[in-house]
């Protein structure tokens, strides 16, 4: 459904390509985990998909094509369309992703209020719906608190509720669980495998930590200063990982894990 | 940090400078004698004679002005000197020791914010006895202490416990010398773009007050009580009033450019 | 309301320091009151008894708490240049700065807030050049310099109003108006250029938010992001900036009215100084700090109202 062919971005103010000819396929209803340390261009990849590149401030060349629609030579009008519609993003930081100042409900609702015709208070059981799925408790109540009253947690299933309201048929994860604690992370991570199995919606799942990627995600990519290592299924790169950088991102794993996984 | 020029310093290091030298010029010379009845003819408009025209005592204006430049920028300089001296010890000796006295002056500081400093100045000159030069200065330079406390202290608390201070103190250095020697240095990135701001804020209260005549008065000139002579000739003389109000407005814009120029190399874009 | 009421507690706590200082300062420096009164003719018989007649012999707790009530009773005493009771002398000046006050301010941000809006926008180098320059040379001309400008081409030259010719506020509302209305202009473009260049960087700052990110990935177009998130958020400094203004313009209408021959506070404020009528200087300074206070107040109110995480702590 979503193709990246040879893509390239080169910010204005850097030297260095920050993705250097990437190509890269998510199937139907599948969760591809992108890995990779910070500045190794996996967020500007995704970045890319989303429509969120500062277009002026680099050059870019390549395809993606969602569903056949090219996307990143799009015009405003047209990506603007796809945005949220298409396309959900979560953001790695909830508290600063939100509007301080505009109630959840709002926030969740806004890709409706953009996308559809929905009235007013079809809106609000739609999102009422979507923090439901997301297994916030008290939808209701939440939907009328502001993103301050909150936990990091809490704010990040409103996020997803938000991301998947219209329900796209892609979201764009961008280290979604790294600034939560491991329980919470634990918790995000088995609600967005429910939602994937339950609605089928495609993910890219970005995160420097390869150890998250496996409990999610059944296909994975590694990415190194801009280009792709390595890209397989998840177990067969955990077990045989044929680059020295994956080879290196496995060894940095907690060792508890690692003398489990690998007899 | 680059120490790098940029545009707005230049143009402002020139406009000022070419004020300075005129204003300096002012000091020992000026082509007429600023006082002289009829040096010229009476409301005479600017000519190559009288560059900025006669006023209708016949006196030479572009003369008048370079003296009244001179007073004002003196007394500016003077005022920022003291409240700079004054509110930079204030500020960083509070914001490094901390404490009660911290405490107390910056309750006071926040109180003394609900004056605005004009107003706070007029106060200051009622009780001084308005009408005399030197209590301008004494009156404008309390009232900048404040602001000056303020940048130095959150400056100097701030880097208070940086670890070239931590190791300074470890090695057994004086607190006056880790003040001067080594807080001091890192503090003129904020303390240089707050005397332009100061040394502005001073040209245009001296200006108001002396406008208002209870500032500097005659026999000593100042570019505030000449704007107000000025308005009484502005339907026979209009440039008196140009002439005046253009040197305050170009010392100000000069020193307001450096500011500028200052901020961003700093990195602070407005 | 908790707020509110905690807010207006802090005000007249403010208020009550500011007036210390105020009384305090005269009290102590200057010499005796009467000695002024009388002049030439001070004998130290006749000055104890005119201290005993106005009540200066009694202790300093006394005479500010007396004091502070007379701006609440409406007996502030008699002034000793005037000699008329202060309040009669005052009273009728407040209007006259009041309205001032705030047609300078209402100037200010309706030219502004537009003004700064469209300059957040642009970013080419010469743009930004061209309006730092213009900026800056804004803010160089005094108020007092623009007034008389003013006064020139808008009285002398098209003869727009009469300069010196003061509508009464009462019989002429319109007509008062429109001349305060060439004076708040006069205190107005300073700050104008002043507040487009504070507005034009809260904005840009904005922009610069992850929020802002979050908008435009759920296919909002610019002007969505600016009018459904941006502007909201940039609210709460400007709110604050522009309660800085008020202290800005009531000093700057101190001189302004001056220029204008305005009957206001601050021309009455002026004449006091010069002849040393230290009663009406202390009145007129407590009534402009509590306008400039006041204006505190309120930006704080409002922000409070705007910005739900400042419920939260109460004060600050």
């Amino acid at each position: 459904m979503l193709e990246i062919r040879d893509l390239h971005v080169k910010f204005h103010t850097r030297q260095r390509e920050a993705v250097a000819g990437v190509s890269l396929t998510i199937h139907d209803g599948e969760i591809l985990g992108l890995v990779g340390e910070s500045g190794s261009g996996k967020s500007v990849t995704a970045m890319s998909v989303a429509g969120l590149l500062p277009r002026k401030q680099c050059d870019f060349s390549g395809e993606i094509l969602l569903d056949g629609v090219e996307l990143l030579h799009a015009d405003r009008t047209l990506l603007r369309k796809v945005q949220g519609k298409d396309i959900g993003v979560v953001f790695q930081e909830p508290m600063s992703a939100m509007d301080p100042l505009m109630r959840i409900g709002p926030q969740v609702e806004e890709v409706l209020r953009i996308h559809t015709d929905l009235t007013r208070e079809a809106r609000r059981d739609r999102a009422l719906a979507a923090l439901a799925a997301v297994e916030l408790p008290d939808p209701a109540g939440v939907y009328r608190k502001y993103p301050h009253e909150l936990s990091g947690g809490m704010l990040q299933r409103a996020m997803i509720a938000a991301a998947v309201v219209a329900r796209p048929r892609l979201l764009l994860l961008d280290e979604p669980t790294t600034a939560l604690d491991v329980t919470i992370q634990a918790q995000i991570l088995a609600l967005l495998k429910k939602l994937n199995r339950e609605s089928g919606i495609s993910m890219l799942f970005i995160s420097h930590n390869l150890n998250v990627v496996r409990k999610l995600c059944t296909r994975t990519a590694v990415m190194q200063r801009g280009v792709l290592v390595e890209e397989g299924a998840i177990e067969t790169v955990f077990r045989h990982p044929r680059h020295p950088y994956t080879q290196r991102l496995i060894a940095a794993i907690p060792t508890r894990h690692r003398k489990e996984e690998t007899p | 940090m680059k120490r790098r020029m940029n545009g707005y310093l230049l143009a402002g290091l020139i406009v000022t400078g070419l004020m300075a030298a005129l204003i300096l010029v002012g000091l020992v010379w000026t082509p007429y004698d600023p006082d002289a009845l009829l040096a010229g003819p009476k409301l005479e408009g600017p000519s190559l004679a009288h560059w900025l025209g006669t006023d209708s005592f016949g006196r030479d204006i572009f003369s008048r002005v370079l003296q009244g430049a001179g007073t004002t920028f003196l007394i500016a300089l003077s005022t920022v000197a003291i409240g700079a001296v004054c509110g930079t010890a204030a500020g960083a000796l509070t914001g490094y020791f901390g404490g009660v006295v911290d405490e107390m002056l910056m309750r006071l500081n926040d109180a003394l914010t609900a004056f605005p400093s004009i107003l706070l100045a007029l106060v200051l000159i009622s009780i001084l006895g308005p009408g005399n030069k030197y209590n301008v200065v004494i009156a404008l330079g309390i009232v900048f202490i404040p602001s000056f406390a303020r940048v130095t202290r959150t400056a100097f608390a701030a880097l208070r416990d940086v670890n070239y201070v931590k190791s300074a103190r470890l090695m057994g250095a004086s607190s006056g010398r880790i003040l001067v020697r080594q807080i001091l240095p890192n503090t003129m990135q904020v303390l240089l773009p707050a005397l332009t701001i100061g040394f502005n804020n001073a040209v245009l209260a001296e200006a108001s007050m002396s406008y208002l005549g209870i500032g500097v008065t005659p026999p000593d000139a100042s570019l505030g009580y000449m704007l107000s002579e000025a308005q009484g000739m502005l339907t026979s003389a209009p440039w008196y009033a140009l002439g005046t109000g253009g040197a305050i407005v170009l010392l100000i814009f000069g020193v307001g450019l450096i500011g500028e120029g200052l901020q961003r190399r700093n990195g602070e874009v407005a | 309301m908790k707020y509110v009421c905690k807010r207006i507690l802090m005000l007249l706590v403010t208020m009550v320091i500011v007036s210390l200082l105020a009384f305090a300062a005269f009290e102590l420096i200057h010499g005796s009151a009467a000695e002024i009164m009388l002049g030439t003719q001070a004998t130290p018989e006749r000055v104890a008894e005119l201290e005993a007649e106005l009540g200066l012999d009694r202790p300093f707790a006394v005479r500010y708490l007396e004091w502070l009530a007379g701006f609440f009773t409406g007996d502030l005493g008699i002034s000793y240049s005037y000699s008329q009771p202060l309040w009669e002398l005052i009273a009728p000046k407040v209007g006259i700065t009041l309205c001032l006050s705030l047609l300078s301010f209402v100037l200010i941000a309706v030219v502004s807030i537009p003004l700064g809006l469209w300059a957040s926008r642009g970013r080419s180098r010469l743009g930004d050049a061209v309006g730092t320059v213009l900026d800056q040379l804004c803010m160089a001309v005094p108020p007092f310099f623009t007034g008389i400008l003013i006064s020139w081409l808008f009285s002398i030259t098209l003869h727009w109003f009469v300069h010196g010719q003061f509508p009464d506020l009462g019989t002429d509302p319109a007509g008062a108006l429109g001349y305060l209305f060439f004076a708040a202009a006069a205190i107005a473009i300073p700050r104008i250029a002043m507040t487009v260049r504070m507005l034009r960087s809260t904005i840009q700052g904005e922009m610069r938010r992850d929020y802002v990110r979050t908008a435009i990935s759920r296919g909002n177009d610019r002007g969505a992001v600016l009018r459904r998130h941006v502007l909201r958020n940039a609210l709460v400094p400007v709110v604050t900036f522009l309660a800085q203004t008020m202290a800005e313009i009531v000093a700057a209408g101190i001189v302004v009215e001056q220029v204008f021959a305005i009957p206001g506070l601050g021309r009455l404020l002026v004449a006091s100084i010069s002849n040393r009528d230290y009663p009406v200087v202390q009145a007129i300074v407590v009534i402009l700090a509590f306008w400039v206070v006041l204006a505190g107040t309120v930006a704080d109110i409002v922000n409070q109202r705007i910005d739900p995480r400042l419920r939260l702590g109460g004060a600050s």
